[in-house]
């Protein structure tokens, strides 16, 4: 194991100051935030890599990276307005600061994605997370191979980026197909989990490189699917959410078994951790 | 290393010379058991202690821990260690100190608790009475003692004083020592021999027989047999010297402007460990207390071997005297573990 000694009194919770380019919500409870670091540095990351986001006062958030590092100088992340930290977060508007210390963890080996046909299935805010590889796929198309998109949501009111959905629903370059668990009068699309895509596609082979992020529940059954159209499961990365509150491999609330989610992962190839109890 | 010999006269007067210079942190009464508390006077130094309440670990990491100042112009590190002693440290808290280091060292070097711990001399000394739930005789014996500056060993008229450090070599100086001799080494030798096997409470297994038996005994029913009476209060936690977990939080200073995020020592047996919020409730990734009781011994006998070369554990017994439901003893669980 590496180590990142030194003898200064440096400390791994000192953040960095982020400034808000903009804030929307996207749904009733999703805050859509693209921010710049406020030293004027470029905020460098891996598609899938972590931070954890803070306000002084109110406490910090382990949250993916939502945009691709391909953006420029800015950088998304979206809240879900739950508990203490993210209703702070809630009211924080353009112009405002929050602070951000990472980017943290492993994201999605983009090299072993290359020239490969690529799924990404994502449920719920799921979807936050690996929007930083769907981005980051479509800047460097040419680099990969069939790019399938499953998305799947409790009801159409909980879908998110709309304008990105409407995009990469009419994208040329990708296959992009959703699902919603409950209907409403205006939904024609869909109806049903996520797993009931997977009749609807012929693009996914053997080869064919897979991300999963969303509910815990999503992942067993996905990989069902997966198992039976033959994928290995060294070709597919699950993305893991856990409760975090140091990031950097010490607090021990994200661990399964030897792993720290925050250091080890989020993103993990399922087949390094398949026989972890508790991981999936 | 070189060995030296303290009387039992000119104990008071080394001891005396340390608090000159340092604030030292030693064994002291607190109603029927031990504590580690800064000394205010020597006459309350009981180095004939069993164990203390929590472990020395408190030292480096305190219960609850500054990490961050802020104010509404900025915020600064709170990483301000201090010169001190810890004196009086049982060998197996030293090997729990040690494991610690590892934990805070290694991968992203933590100098909340590296400053700290850098800036403290640590002086061990041999037990002179067994705490009933100790069993650091069979768990770890063989990891090698190391981190401490001095050691220090009950024999007769005094103590046999090793020096291990140059730090440890300097505080011979607050002292008046001689040199030791043959017989007192080796009576010292035989003294920290002896208080292993004499451990009321023995592990029937190798470190690498533990790690196995217990790894593979995840799906066993001993966990949910012993869970059953399980408060999840995590007092096991807490009073163990090898678990270093934390929660944190911000607080506000009452001028509703300035603050401090700190951690605070938190427990993997407690409900809300592993609990993340969701929509309409909450998702637990160990909603039962089997699974918590499980993934403390997993932790401890496993999982962490890896990156400590053994268990996560030295024996103290602390964790079995802490236990309401008397349900945490490491020796009873993972003897019956290596019977199954």
């Amino acid at each position: 194991m590496s180590c990142t000694c030194n003898d200064n009194n440096e400390s791994i919770f000192m953040p960095q100051v982020a400034e808000i380019l903009d804030a929307q919500m996207i749904t009733s409870t999703e805050k859509h935030f693209k921010l710049k670091l406020q030293n004027g540095e470029r905020f460098d990351y891996e598609p899938g890599q972590i931070v954890e986001a803070g306000i002084f006062g109110y406490g910090e958030v382990p949250l993916g990276l939502a945009s691709s590092p391909t953006n420029g100088d800015s950088f998304e992340l979206v809240v879900r307005v739950m508990g203490k930290v993210t209703k702070a977060m809630a009211s924080l508007e353009k112009g405002d600061t929050m602070t951000i210390r990472g980017p943290l963890g492993n994201g999605f080996p983009v090299d072993e994605f290359k020239g490969q046909d690529v799924l990404i299935v994502a449920g719920g805010i799921g979807l936050c997370p690996v929007r930083s590889m769907i981005e980051y796929i479509l800047h460097h198309r040419d680099d990969f191979g069939k790019f399938t998109l499953f998305f799947g949501a409790k009801t159409p009111s909980d879908l998110l980026f709309e304008e990105d959905l409407e995009a990469w629903r009419c994208d040329s370059c990708m296959q992009y197909m959703d699902t919603v668990d409950t209907p409403d009068s205006a939904w024609k699309g869909n109806v049903g989990v996520i797993t009931t895509l997977f009749e609807h596609t012929k693009e996914i082979t053997a080869e064919t490189r897979v991300i999963i992020c969303g509910p815990p529940i999503m992942y067993k059954f996905v990989i069902s699917e997966l198992d039976k159209m033959g994928v290995s499961r060294a070709n597919i990365y699950v993305d893991l959410e856990r409760r975090m509150k140091c990031g950097v491999g010490k607090c021990g609330h994200c661990q399964i078994n030897d792993k720290y989610v925050c250091m080890d992962g989020p993103v993990f190839r399922y087949s390094d951790i398949e026989t972890l109890e508790e991981a999936i | 290393m070189k060995s030296y010999f303290l009387s039992d006269q000119n104990l008071t007067a080394f001891v005396e010379g340390l608090m000159s210079k340092y604030p030292v942190i030693a064994p002291v009464a607190k109603r029927s058991r031990f504590v580690f508390d800064t000394l205010v006077d020597v006459s309350e130094l009981r180095l004939d202690y069993d164990t203390t309440i929590l472990p020395p670990k408190k030292v480096f990491f305190p219960a609850k821990q500054d990490l961050i100042h802020f104010d509404k112009d900025g915020f600064t590190s709170a990483i301000d260690p201090k010169e001190q002693v810890l004196l009086g440290a049982h060998p197996h808290d030293i090997k729990g100190i040690a494991m610690s280091d590892i934990f805070y060292s290694d991968r992203q070097y933590d100098n909340n608790y590296m400053a700290n711990r850098k800036a403290t001399i640590i002086i061990g000394c041999s037990v002179q009475n067994h705490y009933k739930h100790a069993f650091f005789g069979t768990m770890n014996a063989n990891r090698p003692l190391t981190g401490h500056d001095l050691f220090m060993t009950k024999i007769e008229g005094g103590y046999a004083v090793d020096a291990l450090s140059e730090k440890g070599e300097a505080l011979i100086a607050l002292g008046t020592f001689t040199d030791a001799g043959d017989a007192q080494v080796a009576a010292a030798t035989e003294v920290n021999k002896k208080a292993e096997e004499n451990c009321p409470e023995k592990l029937n297994g190798t470190a690498e027989e533990i790690r196995e038996k217990v790894r593979s005994s995840f799906d066993s029913p001993v966990w949910e047999e012993c869970a059953e009476k399980c408060f999840s209060c995590g007092s096991c936690n807490i009073v163990c010297c090898t678990c270093y977990c934390f929660d944190v939080q911000d607080e506000w200073n009452v001028d509703g402007a300035s603050g401090t995020r700190f951690r605070l020592w938190d427990a993997c047996l407690t409900t809300e460990f592993s609990e993340v919020t969701s929509p309409g409730g909450s998702e637990n990734f160990r909603e039962e207390r089997a699974e918590r009781y499980r993934h403390r011994f997993m932790r401890k006998a496993a999982y962490l071997n890896e990156q400590l070369g053994g268990p996560a554990c030295t024996g103290c017994g602390r964790c079995s005297g802490a236990c309401t439901a008397d349900i945490a003893n490491p020796a009873t669980v993972i003897n019956k573990i290596l019977e199954q």
